[in-house]
């Protein structure tokens, strides 16, 4: 059936997200919590997970990590600008830095 | 000083190798570390093979303005600030990181790397003597480096209304596959 395989899909991509999550800030704490866009504690946590546990929270209908753009005007900016100069990756890239990550504390602009 | 820890004193040699290794001129090195001018100057040659360049950085905030390197120093900055505020880095920590991080989206984009290291070192220095300032772009919302005390009501960044010479540089006209034959169309902007 279509819809358990979409369900069998994200479970995949969840667990797909979460050891590249660990993997990466095994690798270098630091620069994956700017990727990944999480705050310390959120990082130590991850990285705690066991595999029972990783595979656990896998298996949801929704998606573990979100959408990186603030919002469908943010994008729209990036994919529909049509004074296009071929820098639209960097767009994208200095968009996502633009937005503070820390969702812990309160978000003040 | 009092006695300098030898453990202080390796994390700043680590500090300058990786710093030389990015480009850094010396007087990035000899503000950010407390190692002697002989030192480093040796250093330098150790670690590049040939003698530090001599002369004086640049110190106009002005290139920061301009089109493409404001599109650059904005990346880095905005990458710098994540790494300061989110992330908790010290600032010399954020610096390196953040330029690493910069460099690895122009790797991406196949591009040049158009803010040196150290350039986006006098970025943050110029940012904290407050002479800059970020503006968020009415359109993207992205933040953009932006000359202090200018007015950021109507912001529009270089990506969401580049100025009309953009990119058309005698640079890119020669890298350019096959250059038009006839007229493109004018478009009045």
């Amino acid at each position: 059936m279509e819809h358990t395989a979409i369900l069998d899909e994200i479970e995949e991509l969840n667990l797909a997200y979460l050891l590249l999550a660990q993997r990466m800030l095994h690798n270098d704490r630091t620069s994956a919590m700017f990727r990944l866009k999480i705050d310390e504690e959120m990082a130590d946590l991850l990285l705690s997970l066991n595999a029972r546990q990783l595979a656990k929270l896998s298996r949801t209908n929704q998606l573990l990590c979100h959408f990186g753009h603030a919002g469908a005007e943010q994008l729209r900016q990036v994919t529909h600008n049509h004074r296009e100069q071929g820098l639209s990756r960097f767009h994208a890239s200095l968009l996502m830095a633009s937005r503070p990550s820390a969702p812990s504390s309160l978000a003040g602009a | 000083m009092a006695q300098k820890s030898l453990v202080t004193e390796m994390h700043q040699v680590q500090l300058a190798i990786e710093l030389i290794e990015l480009g850094a001129r010396l007087q990035v090195l000899e503000t950010e570390t407390d190692i002697s001018r002989a030192r480093l100057i040796k250093l330098y040659k150790e670690v590049r093979g040939m003698s530090p360049p001599k002369g004086m950085l640049p110190f106009s905030t002005d290139w920061f303005i301009t089109w493409m390197p404001n599109i650059h120093s904005s990346l880095f900055y905005n990458i710098f600030l994540r790494l300061r505020q989110d992330h908790g880095c010290d600032r010399m920590e954020a610096f390196v990181r953040a330029f690493r991080l910069y460099q690895e989206q122009v790797e991406i984009d196949e591009t040049e790397t158009v803010l040196g290291l150290t350039r986006a070192w006098t970025l943050v220095r110029f940012f904290e003597s407050d002479m800059l300032q970020l503006s968020a772009c009415t359109r993207c919302s992205g933040h953009f480096v932006a000359h202090a005390h200018s007015p950021s009501q109507e912001y529009v960044c270089g990506i969401c209304q580049p100025p009309s010479r953009a990119g058309k540089t005698r640079k890119a006209k020669a890298a350019a596959p096959v250059p038009p034959s006839a007229p493109s169309v004018r478009r009045q902007a």
